[in-house]
């Protein structure tokens, strides 16, 4: 692996004879550097479910496809030549678009010129924010557990990661920890509600005591709400409404999981303009633009009726009392999820060692895939008693799921 | 309460996407920015419709896509890829391109990193910018700060942005004007023990240069002397005009293990909105590459990756018949510009764009000149000092005898027939009795 020698301060030309040996050596030291940015555990699982002929209910993309109106719009906006560069903060009709479903979602106002940023998915929010906003040595607070591309992206914006770890059985935020951890020195803190993997969303209470700390120490917020749409028992409070608040909080979002287009990568960061500057700087150079037919059928999205929403969340819950219903009676210990689509469960009476040993044993012996949580936790011990199930599936996937596990695995 | 990152605040907004929007105000022809205002061809359109509505629309990889591609390297090329391993699918070239630098300053991490893994602790990029450098000195003991990226000058203006994002320091090789040679001392010049790689755009934005056999000889052999890695920007490959063929650096003896090839579909298939792109490496720096791609945005868009299956099918006829129709708005621009007084000592042979050199009768520096040109003759075009990184003031440069780095002017030709000759119309109602632009005199 020529040009990424070890740290050295002289470069000596390589005969071939050499180099296959610098190659081997480097390969390994790629393979350990790279330790956090391994291929995901949702890759691995997906690549043995589909060996296994297994239902897959690890990854958190639908198996069916989203409204046709908004696939309309895609596809008109491709007829009608939108296939060009779009501005590199996104096309004006869909941050206004953006604005307009944030003012109805959470009462506040803001400049879509100006406070809007679309990105490749709230995945490239998060990665623009961190990037922009985050300096080497900075630390930044994350509760565990966290979806697993937040640690990889702090890493590479070179920040110290402090976790607060959320613990079953209601995931509540530990307020003590949380005021002992939290400093002058904490440059942000990142939540993510409703929250992946565990279905919690953070109350008022909550959020007010994160407000407080945030606004004593001079702390910014990383609000990912990707699942606010999908709020069962209790309603989404987006961080950035709470007094004093919008100045310092980055709230981020998609149209991936609340329109079944999670493929389209259309994503987008809302912050007041001091903040949105660093997210654009940075977005700027990952991606430049973001995908142009889809940002204008995006808009269309985003001005959906409110049935739409109803809908979804009544569809949704009605998916999720089957799986629900399903894992109790198979015997998970299963933990209260108020939103997403995600559920969390104990898996410890089955007997297998830890969460990862558990999804094998799902996969090649029941045909279910699950994800174990270990991943999604800095200290992988934490989560080795955890497994995290989906329901965006049609239901009769579900049905089935759910059928494989009581012939299997109940006695 | 300013919280930005200490690089973010040093990186400026783009000045092509600026002067864009007072072309806008005016509804001036923009012949600035390099997108076509023509449409996209049918067939692809037609596959990314099919795609949406055959529900291709949730997270996906489309492995077909790196099997093209191999296919292609090795016709165009002789290169042997493997598609299982050593292709990353990415939104857009500037992905790919940005994945490479992030992956290619990660890998050059070793010990330390190894260090901080054991300890479970945090890996920190490097970021150069010397206000941090002192953040950095405590907490950091075997990094190597400000590893340098070599790029050849004049050059498209994102490369620098990403390099310094990912803390690496950008330093600039000038190519020689007026027909942007390289030459071999100033590259070897720039190496230092801090030299980790050189990037190269062939064919080139802006100058429109196609890079030679015996450049890229060059670049070859102080790259393999050296052992650094190589960048490069292919997204201009089928655009060459003229005799030149366009020659991946990869392919030179020696370079295909150390290159990173990035590309996309946007300029081929004239569908710059629809961010597909790649890289190709050997697998490790691929695989790198993929993982830090999946962080950042996870997976390029669905529907749009189906769609590049028929791109990348497309048959020689549609890659001959793209060529000779940019050749004709190549040559048709070159003739307006000629005709309308510019010194034109260089015919591009690559790219959609015209780097052209004011005459020396003409007071304007490059950005008055393109004001005026929007304002009197409404035709919007950039002006070329964003491309150059001496970094002085106008008397510094005039002393450094790199006064041209404020006379050059890219125009871009990616624009339909019928806009060119609007263009051409406007422009010409500008000039003098001579039939030279007024404003050169």
């Amino acid at each position: 692996m020529a040009g990424v020698s070890t740290i050295s301060t002289k470069k000596e030309a390589v005969s071939d004879g050499a180099e296959q040996s610098q190659v081997t050596q480097q390969s390994l030291q790629v393979a350990k550097r790279l330790e956090k940015f391994k291929t995901t555990i949702f890759t691995q699982m997906s690549s043995l479910a589909i060996k296994y002929g297994a239902i897959n209910l690890g990854q958190g993309f639908p198996n069916f496809d989203g409204p046709d109106f908004v696939k309309e719009a895609a596809i008109q906006a491709i007829k009608d030549g939108k296939n060009q560069y779009a501005r590199g903060c996104g096309v004006p009709d869909l941050n206004s678009a953006v604005a307009e479903r944030f003012k109805k979602d959470s009462g506040l106002v803001v400049d879509p010129e100006k406070e809007v940023t679309i990105t490749s998915g709230c995945t490239e929010a998060i990665a623009a924010t961190m990037l922009g906003l985050i300096n080497p040595g900075d630390e930044v607070i994350l509760f565990a557990p966290f979806y697993d591309s937040y640690e990889a992206t702090l890493y590479m914006a070179g920040a110290k990661i402090k976790t607060i770890t959320l613990r079953p059985p209601d995931f509540s935020v530990p307020m003590g920890e949380l005021r002992s951890a939290i400093s002058k020195n904490t440059r942000a803190i990142l939540i993510n509600t409703p929250h992946n993997p565990t279905g919690k969303m953070f109350t008022r209470d909550e959020l007010e005591e994160i407000a407080s700390l945030c606004k004593e120490n001079d702390v910014l917020v990383f609000s990912d709400e990707v699942y606010d749409k999908l709020a069962f028992e209790m309603d989404h409070i987006s961080m950035a409404s709470l007094p004093g608040m919008y100045e310092r909080t980055v709230t981020m979002n998609s149209l991936g999981k609340t329109f079944s287009l999670t493929g389209w990568k259309i994503g987008w960061a809302i912050a007041p303009p001091h903040l949105t500057w660093g997210v654009r700087q940075a977005h700027s150079f990952l991606t430049f633009a973001t995908c142009t037919p889809m940002q204008f059928a995006a808009a269309a999205a985003l001005r959906a009726p409110d049935s739409y929403y109803e809908e979804l969340k009544r569809d949704y819950m009605e998916k999720k009392a089957i799986l629900v219903e399903g894992l109790m009676a198979v015997g998970f210990k299963v933990f209260p999820s108020s939103g997403t689509y995600f559920v969390v469960v104990d898996h410890t009476p089955f007997g297998q060692k830890d969460d990862i040993a558990f999804c094998e044993y799902l996969i090649k012996e029941v045909g279910v895939v699950a994800i174990p949580t270990s991943v999604f936790y800095l200290n992988p011990e934490e989560g080795k008693n955890l497994v995290r199930f989906t329901f965006c599936k049609d239901e009769d996937t579900l049905r089935c799921a759910v059928q494989r596990m009581k012939e299997k695995m109940t006695k | 309460m300013e919280k930005l990152s200490a690089v973010a605040k040093t990186l400026t907004p783009s000045p092509i996407q600026e002067l864009s929007f007072l072309a806008q105000r005016r509804n001036a022809i923009n012949l600035a920015e390099g997108f076509p205002d023509f449409p996209a061809p049918s067939s692809i359109k037609d596959a990314a419709v099919s795609a949406i509505n055959s529900d291709f629309n949730q997270y996906r990889h489309v492995q077909g896509i790196c099997d093209l591609l191999a296919r292609k390297m090795k016709e165009m090329h002789g290169l042997d890829v493997d598609p299982q391993t050593d292709i990353a699918i990415c939104c857009g070239q500037t992905e790919a391109f940005a994945s490479a630098i992030f992956a290619s300053t990660l890998i050059a991490f070793s010990s330390y990193f190894l260090l901080k893994a054991i300890e479970s602790l945090i890996f920190h990029a490097r970021y150069c910018a010397e206000s941090i450098f002192v953040k950095l000195l405590y907490v950091s003991t075997a990094i190597d700060p400000g590893d340098e990226v070599i790029l050849f000058d004049p050059s498209f203006e994102t490369y620098e942005g990403c390099i310094t994002l990912a803390g690496g320091v950008p330093v600039f090789v000038a190519l020689d004007p007026p027909h942007w040679s390289l030459d071999p001392q100033k590259l070897i010049n720039s190496c230092t023990s801090k030299t980790k790689a050189i990037v190269v755009n062939s064919p080139q934005n802006p100058t429109g240069k196609v890079f030679t056999r015996a450049e890229l000889e060059i670049i070859a052999k102080v790259c393999c002397t050296s052992d650094f890695l190589a960048i490069t920007d292919e997204v201009y490959e089928h655009l060459t005009f003229d005799e030149e063929k366009h020659i991946s650096l990869a392919s030179l003896p020696g370079m295909q293990k150390r290159t990173i090839i990035t590309s996309s579909l946007s300029k081929t298939y004239s569908v710059t909105g629809w961010r597909i792109g790649w890289a190709i490496a050997a697998s490790h720096f691929a695989s790198a590459i993929r993982n830090f791609h999946i962080r950042i945005t996870d997976s390029a868009p669905a529907p749009f990756q189906e769609a590049a299956l028929t791109a990348l099918r497309s048959p020689s006829e549609y890659y001959e018949t793209l060529r000779a129709d940019y050749k004709w708005k190549r040559d048709y621009m070159l003739e307006l510009l000629d005709g309308l007084g510019f010194q034109i000592e260089y015919k591009p042979q690559g790219s959609f764009f015209v780097f052209v050199e004011l005459p020396q009768s003409c007071k304007l520096s490059d950005v008055e000149f393109v004001k005026e040109l929007i304002e009197k003759a409404g035709v919007v075009a950039v002006p070329g000092r964003g491309f150059f990184h001496a970094k002085l003031p106008s008397e510094k440069l005039h002393r450094a005898g790199l006064d041209y780095h404020e006379r050059y002017i890219r125009f871009a030709f990616c624009k339909s027939n019928a806009t060119l000759a609007t263009a051409w119309q406007k422009l010409n109602e500008l000039v003098d009795s001579t039939g030279h632009l007024r404003l050169f005199n």
